[in-house]
């Protein structure tokens, strides 16, 4: 069972193999179907697998062979996953919820024969492009649910393949087992299509090595056993999830639940209460400003007793998680919270029994983070990519910060390159993007370094900080890093400021040009007797101005903090006369900053940023609603900032 | 500490009552959840299965004089319950059945006469003599409550308390679990899709006034032990009256919690403003405490508000 | 359209009169509906079409005429008898329990196939348990083809319109209706919700043979999933056919726009 047996096997269906001998009749996969946890024990899972891989063998399913794979998270398309690597085939899923021209590249491109689909709208899509895609000969259904009319010839209910692999199984017991005899552990486990920022999706080939050393590895890192609870919610067609719930469960030997639909997953999350879970920033982002909305409606004894705990869990509760010492006093009233409060919210949002939570992606905002954590859940962050099988960084239990994204895992190495991009090696570094060697080679050295793209750098506790991607970020004259979109996400985070620009880039210091939030300022006016006709006066009023520089020593004292940041500290800003407006050219569509026409039409404003005048005059040209251009004038005033000299830390 | 032991007394006693309160208030409930109607013949139903109940028991009954024996208890009560069963049939198929689509105070109206006639009816089978109840409930207080806690209750009322209780959870689980319970849901919510998925409005008066007959049985079993069959029965309608202006009309537990604020209600008053003002306060508290909920939480403590989605 | 259409009549109403005070909302209308088709019944609004499916449900009692159902001809029916008799329904204006949720609701849906007495469910054991676990069963495949399950718990008061729009339908569907009346199923909705709802229209008929008649005001969803269509206009039957036929009838144009009544 689990880790204690020393497993064998190279690949996940010799694993799986070893594992029946003793675990068959333990629970490996649940799926809430009909309102009723169906459960499927691993036997039985392995039973229908290599059934299916039998009747796939029939339809001319063969090595080297790839099944793509559509749909949400079900036990019958993990089990196809498996059906696919025990012929030495490779599961490639996909998104389920991309259009089906997207589908269209992903299964062009990986020269798929054979589509599993979960379901009527998946093999919709599937036949859709089939058009474009005449390599598809067959498409695989689990729910039948609408599809009594399709061509028979080429969509078939999964059910009948398996009932035909069954029959050959009969006649030849051994035919599955021999084709998984002949897997290596440098087979292709599995190729995750990633979309990338730019260009077309790329194919991230994944060995069974990477994932079974990878698996194993992070198990022994956060003590991951058989008796975990795991809900796999997330898309299979993500790295995380083939390693949290495929290869994780398999080395580890927990049940993975699926969820009855994507609307159902916060109550199958009560029900099943997961002990190892991970969601992206943006899920605990919504979760807790739900609560949060719930709190507001909820009567006044309630909301002040959530209230009042809260303070007691900001006091306590992270300390108490991180074993510090806590008075007894503290201790008790936090107990007393964890009754009333904590644990009743806990098991609301199904997270009661989580032993390791994590989440990763994107920077999750700190009193977020605080929240969950100070609740007792051990909420952790990491960082990682499909390229490293998920790990590049993990926080240890103990040292979890929000600004950080923790140290390598054993195994992992990695190293920040002059330019500040940050490379790893890894056990988990893939094998190659699938029928792209030129980007394979711009992305992995032949010593099997890979470059992630992000800058960051290790701050003073040792723990890895991402900051931007690597070809934005700069250099300042000093030669330390200069990160412009990391300096304008946090002035951003206040809600006077809607959009900054800095410069930096090959200068001595650093500045930046701001755009006042109308909403907020204006509301901030109308409540402090600020008269203004509109948005230009407003940004030119010395009290706005006042506000502004607030915002901005406030960022500059945090940078000062930290030694690899403080010299980013925002020397000199103005207030721009006008909105920075897609319509002109200035943001993209995506309201993402457009340096270029920015740095060609306001040049003398950063010119003179930099040489020291107080004021500027400038006048652009815009686009008014009705189609009309016209020109806006207007004298902006340039101010100093207060800087932050030494860390406040150094004395601790 | 004597006189915690006191006011402990007085508040037991006064759940007690309300506990009886509760039991008739019920029947209320019951009725006016499932059609609208407001029942005021619960009163006189209690008083009715009482009387069909001792007439089964005694020696000086029709069914003696009749068959020259009597039922043992527990055939007695089932009997009864046959009856009450009965009687929401006749009613049915006598009054109900031709006020479908009337209007509700015209039903109302028909609940009032239902009450005369079945008193009389009453008075002309069984006689208004006071007749005591006999069903075999021990009498007197606890020895055992009074021997280790120096509290002094009686026996019956305890036993009233079990049994409520044990109602209103057979009452919950039929009403929550079932087909039928689901069926009576249906219908109080929306006659016309009732009508659409087969449910049969006949049979689900029948069986609504037949539920609530039971209670009114249990309420007279435990009325008639504790104080005698006697025709004022029918009066404690009055007294459920408040109550279910405290708990809501629709509402099973509002019944219930609304009959104990109302017995400790009175009972506490009693003891402690009464003499002020000269007793008796037993005999209005009630009303003055539902004149006060009418003013500021008409809908009751747990009755339906109304939430329109937007 | 399903592949068990045949030729063999469902139901019939011949020569149907009904009046409401000196008001005739239906005069003399015959129409039959084959087993397994989907029947529309369209008009203009005041034509008489909520009226017609009142008549078949039992609703309302015409005058005159009979309907001819199962090939049993009677004059009137009573609801809880057309319901026993297989005709489920859903309404114009949603007729829900309120307060109830979407499990009891659809469960309600079951109450004809559920014959335990009364005596074993007020004891809720033995045969009546069962009952209630293998109609909970049946009440759970109908959540799973609407894809309601994550409102199964809701009280129904507080879902979205279109949602309980497809409650409703799942109430009517829990029965396993022969023959299955809609009414105007996709008043209100949005494209989307229109679409959802067409298809599991098209979907029980085909999947489950279910008999549909269906009032629908909207032309488009008329003409994609019907077999044959029958025109009312002032309670009269103007015009019959196959929505090709239907709409190519010049009284039909005439009634939509000549004579407004929209």
């Amino acid at each position: 069972m689990g880790n204690s047996l020393e497993l064998q096997g190279d690949t996940f269906p010799q694993l799986l193999l070893q594992r029946l001998k003793h675990d068959a009749e333990r629970p490996a996969m649940r799926e809430k179907a009909y309102g009723i946890w169906q459960t499927w024990t691993l036997g039985e899972l392995c039973e229908e697998s290599f059934a299916l891989a039998a009747g796939l063998a029939d339809l001319g399913f063969a090595r080297n062979d790839t099944l793509v794979i559509i749909g949400d998270n079900r036990p019958r398309l993990y089990g196809s996953m498996i059906a696919a690597q025990a012929l030495g085939g490779v599961p490639v899923p996909a998104y389920q919820d991309s259009v089906a021209e997207e589908i269209q590249y992903v299964v062009d491109h990986a020269e798929a024969r054979f589509i599993i689909a979960e379901n009527q709208e998946q093999v919709d899509k599937a036949l859709e492009i089939k058009e474009q895609c005449p390599r598809v000969a067959f498409v695989i259904y689990c729910d039948p649910k609408g599809l009594r009319k399709y061509d028979p010839q080429v969509v078939m209910d999964i059910q009948t393949v398996m009932a035909r692999g069954r029959e050959l199984l009969k006649a030849d017991p051994d035919k599955v087992n021999a084709e998984i005899q002949k897997g290596k552990s440098s087979d292709t486990s599995i190729i995750l299509y990633t979309s990338g920022t730019t260009g077309r999706p790329k194919g991230v080939v994944l060995s069974h090595e990477n994932l079974l050393v990878t698996a194993r590895n992070t198990n022994a890192f956060d003590g991951i056993t058989a008796e975990e609870e795991v809900l796999a919610y997330l898309p299979m067609a993500w790295v995380g999830d083939n390693v949290f719930s495929f290869a994780m469960g398999f080395v580890a030997g927990f049940c993975v639940n699926c969820p009855e639909s994507t609307n159902t997953v916060a109550q199958d999350l009560r029900e099943i209460g997961p002990t190892f879970y991970f969601a992206p920033p943006r899920v605990f982002e919504s979760v807790l400003t739900s609560v949060m909305i719930r709190m507001k409606d909820a009567g006044r004894l309630k909301r002040s007793l959530f209230d009042h705990f809260m303070k007691v869990a900001k006091k306590t509760g992270v300390a108490l998680m991180d074993g510090q010492s806590v008075p007894a006093w503290d201790r008790f009233h936090y107990w007393l919270g964890e009754l009333l409060v904590y644990g009743p919210l806990k098991n609301t949002l199904g997270l009661s029994r989580v032993r390791v939570a994590y989440t990763a992606g994107e920077a999750i905002g700190p009193e977020i983070f605080e929240f969950y954590r100070s609740l007792g859940i051990n909420l952790k962050q990491l960082y990682g990519q499909t390229e490293a099988t998920v790990f590049i960084t993990m926080q240890p239990d103990g040292v979890v910060r929000s600004e950080s994204v923790g140290t390598p895992p054993p195994g992992v190495e990695v190293r920040i390159e002059e330019n500040g991009e940050v490379v790893y090696r890894s056990p988990g570094v893939f094998k190659e993007y699938f029928k792209n060697p030129e980007a394979t080679a711009e992305t992995k050295t032949s010593d099997n370094w890979v470059h992630t793209g992000d800058a960051g750098y290790f701050d003073d506790e040792g723990h890895l900080r991402i900051i931007d991607r690597a070809k934005d970020v700069g250099k300042l004259n000093d030669s330390s890093m200069f990160a412009p979109k990391f300096l304008e996400n946090k002035l951003k985070f206040f809600p006077e400021i809607k959009e900054v620009v800095t410069f930096g880039d090959q200068r001595d210091f650093v500045t930046a040009f701001i755009n006042i939030d109308l909403d907020a300022v204006g509301n901030w006016a109308e409540r402090n007797n600020v008269a203004y006709a509109s948005y230009q006066e407003l940004a030119a009023h010395p009290e706005v101005y006042a506000l502004v520089q607030g915002c901005i020593e406030q960022v500059n004292q945090s940078l000062a903090q930290d030694s690899h940041l403080s010299s980013s500290q925002i020397r000199r800003f103005l207030i721009l006369h006008k909105e920075l407006d897609p319509d002109d050219g200035e943001l993209t569509r995506t309201r993402k900053v457009r340096r270029r026409i920015i740095n060609e039409r306001y040049g003398d404003l950063i010119e003179a940023l930099f040489d020291g005048r107080t004021n500027c005059f400038v006048s652009t040209e815009v686009m008014f609603e009705d189609g009309r251009q016209g020109q806006i004038e207007a004298d902006l005033e340039i101010r100093d900032a207060a800087v932050s000299q030494e860390p406040s830390r150094a004395a601790a | 500490m004597a006189f915690d032991i006191f006011l402990l007394e007085v508040i037991i006693s006064g759940l007690m009552t309300g506990v009886m309160y509760a039991l008739v208030a019920l029947g209320f409930v019951l009725i006016f959840k499932a059609s609208g109607i407001f029942n005021f013949a619960q009163g006189v139903m209690a008083l009715f299965a009482a009387l069909a109940l001792y007439d089964f028991l005694a020696e000086d009954g029709w069914f003696f004089a009749v068959f020259g024996f009597t039922l043992p208890v527990w055939l007695a009560i089932p009997a009864t319950g046959l009856i009450m069963v009965v009687l929401a049939w006749v009613i049915e198929r006598t009054v109900l059945r031709f006020m479908v689509k009337q209007n509700e105070i015209i039903l109302f109206m028909a609940t009032i006469g239902l009450a005369f006639v079945l008193e009389g009816l009453g008075d002309i089978l069984f006689g208004s003599d006071v007749k005591p109840l006999d069903i075999g409930i021990p009498q007197g207080a606890s020895d055992w409550l009074l021997d280790n806690f120096n509290l002094y209750i009686e026996q019956l009322e305890i036993f009233a308390a079990g049994t409520a209780a044990v109602l209103v959870v057979v009452l919950a689980i039929f009403f929550q679990r079932t087909r039928i319970g689901r069926a009576l849901r249906a219908v109080a919510d929306d006659h016309q899709a009732a009508l659409s998925v087969g449910v049969s409005l006949d049979k689900i008066w029948v069986i609504v006034w037949s539920v609530s007959g039971i209670v009114a049985l249990v309420a007279g079993i435990m009325w008639g032990s504790k104080s005698g069959v006697q025709f004022s029965l029918s009066l404690i309608a009055l007294k459920a009256l408040p109550v279910l202006i405290l708990g809501g009309f629709t509402s099973v537990p509002g019944a219930i919690v609304g009959g104990l604020i109302i017995g400790v209600g009175e009972k506490l008053a009693e003891v402690y403003i009464g003499p002020m003002v000269g007793g008796a306060i037993e005999n209005w508290f009630a009303y003055m405490l539902a004149l006060a909920f009418l003013l500021f939480r008409p809908q009751g403590l747990f009755g339906e508000r109304i939430i329109e989605r937007v | 359209m399903t592949d068990e259409q045949t030729n063999e009549t469902l139901l019939e109403v011949d020569a149907i009169s009904l009046s409401f005070g000196g008001v005739h909302a239906l005069v003399d209308v015959s129409f039959d509906i084959r087993k397994g088709e989907v029947r529309s019944i369209i008009g203009p609004n005041g034509a008489g079409k909520s009226s017609m499916l009142n008549v078949i449900n039992g609703f309302y009692h015409p005058q005159e005429g009979t309907i001819t159902y199962q090939g049993q001809a009677r004059k009137q029916m009573r609801p809880h008898d057309a319901a026993a008799g297989g005709i489920a329904r859903t309404f114009q204006n949603i007729a829900l329990f309120k307060g109830m949720s979407t499990l009891d609701n659809i469960m309600t849906g079951r109450n004809t196939h559920m014959s335990k007495s009364l005596f074993w469910q007020a004891l809720r054991i033995g045969p009546a348990q069962r009952e209630e676990i293998e109609n909970r069963e049946f009440v759970e495949h109908v959540i799973d083809f609407l894809e309601i399950q994550s409102i199964r718990k809701t009280p129904v008061g507080r879902l979205p319109y279109g949602l309980q729009k497809r409650v409703e339908l799942g109430r009517a569907l829990a029965a396993e209706p022969t023959l299955l009346l809609l009414d105007e199923p996709m008043a209100g909705m949005n494209l989307e919700e229109k679409e959802d709802m067409s298809r599991f229209i098209l979907e029980t008929n085909d999947e489950f043979g279910t008999t549909i008649a269906l009032i629908e005001h909207d032309m488009g969803v008329v003409m994609d999933i019907s077999d044959r269509v029958v025109v009312l206009d002032y309670g009269r039957k103007i015009a019959e056919g196959t929505p090709e036929e239907v709409r190519a009838n010049q009284d039909v144009i005439d009634a939509y726009l000549g004579v407004s009544h929209d």
